[in-house]
This record gives structure tokens, sequence and C-alpha cells, in this order.
């Protein structure tokens, strides 16, 4: 099973502006959280800080905005310490007067269920089936 | 498993941001009454109670009535772990989305409400 919202939004801009507001640690902290660091690269690491929350996570995919059709894709998994690891994919698409920015959360529970889950930097906490349990009795 | 009538009255009852805020609200704790709801969010008791009912009809909340107070859950069931992962994960989208529509649409800087 993989829960999964999905948020679609028209934004006054060209596409390589708005993926400015996505990539640039600076804009992003103007939106996304307080403070954030990204490697932007695959594979790289990236941690967000909001308020007392702290994500930490890695790049999955950085597809800059395309010269011909204009699109772009930015990909990434986030996850605070007691939670499962979720994957953020934010697709740009030229639309009329601006861009369409599409943004999909999942979180494929069972894959992680099965791989044990992710291991991030901090400690030996493994984000998998027992945060997810915690969380079905978080819900209790 | 629900049924496809049972999920239209879960998205149903979803639809509303205030009530999607009320269920991630709810989630983070044991339970909750109505009056705790409304003097934490800036919604009346009345309104507050709507929409509880609203929630609890779509079979998303027990009521539990314990001497004068009505005592409010999340229902144990397992749509309602996805279901409150989803309100709250979409509520932060939402308040994102609008910080973000405001840095690039031109309309006034600030901080999304709360």
């Amino acid at each position: 099973m993989t829960d999964r919202i999905e948020r679609e939004l028209e934004l006054p801009a060209p596409s390589d502006e708005v993926w400015e507001a996505l990539t640039d640690p600076e804009r992003l902290a103007g939106w996304l959280a307080d403070e954030v660091s990204f490697d932007l690269r695959p594979g790289g690491e990236a941690s967000f800080r909001d308020g007392e929350t702290l994500r930490r996570g890695w790049v999955e995919e950085v597809s800059a905005p395309d010269s011909r059709d204009g699109g772009g894709r930015l990909a990434f998994w986030w996850a605070s310490d007691d939670e499962p690891a979720t994957r953020v994919e934010l697709t740009l698409v030229p639309a009329e007067g601006g861009t369409r920015l599409r943004v999909v959360e999942t979180r494929p529970l069972e894959l992680l269920d099965a791989i044990g889950g992710p291991r991030f930097g901090s400690g030996s906490t493994s984000i998998g089936p027992q945060a997810r349990s915690r969380a079905l009795v978080a819900t209790h | 498993m629900a049924t496809t009538d049972h999920a239209g009255a879960v998205f149903g009852a979803l639809s509303d941001p205030t009530r999607r805020r009320l269920l991630a609200a709810i989630a983070d704790r044991p339970a909750a009454t109505a009056t705790e709801l409304a003097s934490e969010l800036p919604i009346s008791r009345q309104a507050v109670i709507k929409h509880l009912s609203a929630l609890a009809q779509a079979g998303l909340l027990d009521r539990r009535r314990t001497g004068r107070e009505v005592h409010y859950r999340v229902t144990p069931a397992p749509l309602s772990d996805a279901v409150s992962w989803m309100a709250e994960v979409g509520g932060q989208w939402d308040e994102r989305l609008k910080a973000l529509g405001r840095e690039l649409g031109g309309e006034p800087r600030g901080r999304p409400e709360r």
C-alpha cells in the first residue's frame, strides 16, 4: 500500500524562476522550511529544519527545466527521526502565463517494511517497521 | 475493507481544510474534547462540534461520553492511519504552497497563517 497526496498550483512565473525557488536554499527558506540545506545531485544529502522539527533525507532526481519543453523535476526523500521516510516529487510543466507545479508526496509503507527502511546519518534508527508500528499505535 | 460509499464519505468529510486540521490535531493525542480543540484552534466550539460530527459520521472518529464531556479519538481502523497521514501532510503542503504562491505571485510576502 502506498499513501499519497497530490497538489497542483499555477504560478505566474517562468519555469526557470520557479525552479530557483525550489532549489536555492535561501528561496526555500521562504516557503518549504525555516532552514534548508540541499546537496543538489542524485544521492546528495538534504536537511530541513522547520521550527522544532528536523527532517533529514537525500536527493533522488534533479532535472532542471529543459530548454526545449521547459519541464523539470526534483525528487527527494525525507523523514524526521521517528517517522517513516516519504518521497516528495516536484514537477514543473509550462502553462499559459506561467508554470504549473505538481507536488506528490508518497509513503510507500510496504516497500520500506520489506527492506527495513532507509537509514539516515543520525544514530542507527531504522525508519521502517518499528516506526510504522509506532505510527499505528499512536492513532489508537 | 471500505466500500466505495464509505470511501466517498471519508473523502467528503476530508474535503474541508478545517476538518483535516481537526483530524490531524486529534491524531496527535489519545483523545480530545470539543472544548480543548476550540481553545487551540481559531474556530468556535459550536463549529468544532459540527465538524467533529461530520468526521464521526464518516467513521473517522469515535465518540465516547464520560460524564458531561464527549471525548473524540481517531478510529483505529487501518484506513485511519492513511487518512490521518493524508490530512496532516496535505495540510502542510497547502500551507507551503500558499507561501510559495506569495513568493512567486508578487503578493505580500510573509509567514503562512497558522
